[in-house]
């Protein structure tokens, strides 16, 4: 199996398009499944009788197969990048939902108790308390859903989508090795790189985890 | 993930359904408006889908240059699958264009077709085609299906036509598309015209390498392939006869919906369809499976060979 | 939605439908020795090295990253990979989904090791344990509830992705996710998402199970009063 280099520098423009178009599905997916986890995560955290019910389904979704996810969206979404978004969603949704109740769950009660007895309302104490503490493991949860949802994009290339999931399809018709290369390394360096960026934003976004490792 | 969790999960997945089915049928919101009849307009840009093999990409981007010549702007969404999922995507408006065939889009549109003529098969389809969907005149290349044994096969079983699977009913296994096991021209057809029951219908691809690696490995007896395939002449297959006229012609013919045929895009196409030969599509075909071209450069390359390219 | 649902009831209960090379219960088993397969040669690779990286401490780095590594590769594109050069046979389909499945168990057998505290290690080493009775005696079935949560992840992956079979000519329901999306016949596109989401969660109430009675036999406190 030998690379065709001349095909890659041919493709360039090609190429980088369908980084791009994989990369918006992928991350559009992870910031809907953020947005849409967030409040179930709340509720999970608090309601108990729900929260079972919700991590269950949530776990129930993960054992569908995704491709199975984009073909019964065809009659919701039609072979549109809605239903990759939808179905890649789904998938992070399973894992964020997952890391913020757990995040949640880390916040020590004693710390929210001081909150309540300094007089802070509850909406307050969730933004300013328990969503900053439970960060690090959110975070955790969005690393994960990200590059979950990058590696899945190309099962879209089966409904006609899937940025760099193209190359597969397009390699295995054709019989031609050099386009799958390229797209599981440009696939796994999509991965690589948003993953440090993401490292990087919680670098960022904590900096008193810094301080106590410093102090310690 | 604990138990109680995922019984959990299993009930409210019970649920699910009571939430989801509020939606059906949203598909894109653009294109949906235009009636029947010749109202269209090719004003906003066209959007080409094609099917998930070599050769439709390559008519895809040959409609393309055509409609670019002719000042209409396109976009070419390749390999989207199977014509069952094409034409419902064509209907609802997330693609407005196909480049079909004949006999194989009226099976499947009416299954009980008997037209096999090209002109009768274009009435035929003018008849069975769903509102807000027309054809345009069908072009002179044709690409038909085929039911091809290896030379080894055809010998050890005596096969020269499709009438002589039927003396070894039960014990060949055919090899296609999934689509092709409920498909008139497959082995519904098969069946119901030359009371042929293989062993086994192997779930393969559109003439590509599942379906010919299974054939020349003798995983399947009996493959379907395109007429247009270089590799049956190159590999010394044998192509079966249909005496029975089960295969129908199979001229290429664009599937457009109503709200983008406007008078540019038929003569655009028509040009098109009266330039491209069988020949020319075969040769086409060879360059993007065998040499790795692009389907996209061969299609713009042999259009601005025949003098289709943009003032 | 609901014709769907109903469509599918009619799917599962017609006895057509489970009998013969395309029934339902060859699917079903076909699906059942590609999962198990796969996830039996992945903990074969993948429980030696994630114990030897606990116990050493050397390779950590390796571990920790593997998972990520696994989560981000393709398995469309691992699969095409392997078809292009092994031609139509299991390759595929086995290397992808031990590929799959490797990553998790690595990083959860090496994860549930470093859980182990070091002074039971130590005081077992102090007892004069030799290192693969150290291993084997006290890390091991101290690291064992991490090391079965992260075979069940790897199970659970792997028969959702077993599915991709189907793609590469072979059986599996995954036969039923694409024949159904060629022929555009959601039922039995949500049939065989169905079935793959009940093999799934009945194998893996299997596992822990399974986990429950190794846990009788061997409670962890009686392995640390011992290493104590």
């Amino acid at each position: 199996m030998t690379v065709e280099w001349s095909w890659i520098s041919d493709h360039t423009g090609d190429l980088t398009a369908l980084s791009l178009s994989h990369l918006q599905a992928a991350l559009t997916a992870v910031l809907l499944g953020l947005v849409i986890s967030l409040p179930l995560a709340v509720v999970a955290h608090r309601v108990r009788p729900l929260r079972g019910l919700l991590l269950g389904l949530s776990n129930v979704l993960f054992t569908i197969p995704s491709i199975a996810v984009f073909v019964l969206l065809l009659p919701v979404s039609g072979l549109t990048r809605t239903t990759t978004v939808i179905g890649l969603t789904i998938y992070t949704l399973v894992v964020l939902l997952r890391n913020t109740v757990e995040g949640l769950d880390s916040v020590p009660a004693r710390t929210k108790e001081a909150a309540k007895a300094m007089g802070t309302r509850p909406l307050r104490t969730l933004l300013t308390v328990e969503l900053p503490l439970a960060l690090p493991v959110i975070m955790a949860g969005v690393r994960i859903a990200t590059v979950m949802a990058i590696s899945l994009v190309s099962v879209a290339t089966y409904i006609g989508d899937g940025g760099l999931g193209q190359l597969f399809t397009d390699g295995f018709q054709r019989n031609f090795p050099t386009p799958v290369i390229v797209g599981v390394v440009l696939t796994l360096l999509l991965a690589l790189v948003a993953d440090a960026l993401l490292v990087t934003l919680q670098y960022v976004l904590t900096p008193w985890t810094r301080r106590q490792k410093q102090g310690a | 993930m604990n138990r109680r969790n995922l019984l959990g999960g299993l009930l409210a997945a019970a649920t699910v359904p009571a939430l989801a089915s509020c939606s059906s049928g949203i598909t894109s919101l653009d294109g949906q408006g235009a009636g029947a009849g010749g109202g269209g307009s090719s004003e906003g840009g066209v959007t080409i889908g094609t099917a998930n093999f070599t050769e439709n990409q390559v008519l895809g981007y040959l409609y393309a240059a055509a409609l670019e010549a002719a000042g209409v702007k396109t976009t070419v969404r390749p390999n989207l699958g199977t014509r069952e999922i094409l034409i419902p995507a064509l209907k609802g408006g997330d693609i407005d264009l196909l480049p079909e065939y004949q006999g194989a889009l009226l099976h499947y549109l009416d299954a009980d077709a008997t037209a096999t003529e090209e002109g009768a098969m274009q009435n035929a389809l003018a008849m069975a085609l769903p509102r807000g969907l027309q054809i345009l005149p069908y072009g002179e290349a044709e690409d038909s299906d085929a039911f091809v044994v290896t030379r080894k096969t055809a010998d050890a079983y005596g096969l020269k036509s499709l009438a002589d699977l039927a003396g070894h009913n039960g014990k060949l296994v055919i090899g296609a598309a999934p689509e092709v096991k409920k498909r008139a021209v497959g082995a519904v057809g098969l069946k119901d015209v030359y009371g042929v029951e293989f062993k086994e219908f192997k779930s393969l691809d559109s003439s590509g390498p599942l379906v010919k690696g299974a054939l020349k490995k003798g995983d399947v007896d009996v493959a379907n392939l395109f007429t247009t395939d270089t590799d049956i002449v190159a590999e010394g297959w044998v192509v079966l006869t249909d005496p029975k006229n089960l295969i129908p012609g199979q001229h290429v013919v664009p599937l457009i919906a109503d709200r983008k045929a406007d008078s540019t895009v038929r003569k655009a196409l028509a040009g098109l369809g009266n330039a491209l030969t069988t020949k020319d599509l075969t040769e086409l075909n060879r360059l993007v499976d065998k040499d790795r071209k692009d389907p996209e450069d061969v299609a713009y390359d042999w259009a601005a060979e025949h003098g289709i390219k943009k003032k | 939605m609901y014709e769907l649902f109903k469509g599918l009831g009619a799917w599962l209960v017609s006895g057509e439908q489970w009998a013969g090379p395309d029934g339902i219960g060859h699917r079903l088993a076909e699906h059942l020795q590609y999962s198990l397969l796969a996830t039996l040669v992945a903990a074969a690779i993948a429980l030696p090295v994630g114990l030897l990286i606990g116990h050493t401490g050397r390779g950590a780095f390796l571990a920790i990253n593997l998972s990520s590594f696994g989560r981000a590769l393709p398995t469309v594109g691992l699969v095409v990979l392997v078809f292009l050069v092994s031609g139509l046979s299991m390759w595929p389909v086995y290397i992808a989904l031990v590929a799959l499945a490797v990553p998790s168990v690595v990083t959860n057998t090496y994860a549930g090791m470093t859980a182990v505290d070091p002074e039971v290690r130590d005081a077992a080493r102090g007892q004069g344990m030799r290192w693969h009775q150290v291993l084997f005696q006290v890390e091991l079935p101290l690291a064992l509830p991490l090391i079965m949560t992260g075979l069940r992840l790897a199970l659970i992956q792997v028969v959702a992705t077993a599915t991709i079979a189907a793609y590469v000519s072979f059986g599996g329901l995954g036969r039923y996710v694409f024949d159904g999306l060629a022929q555009r016949d959601l039922v039995q596109v949500l049939g065989g998402a169905v079935l793959v989401a009940v093999v799934a969660v009945v194998l893996d109430l299997a596992l822990s199970a399974l986990q429950r009675v190794l846990f009788r036999n061997r409670p962890t406190e009686q392995v640390q009063e011992q290493a104590r």
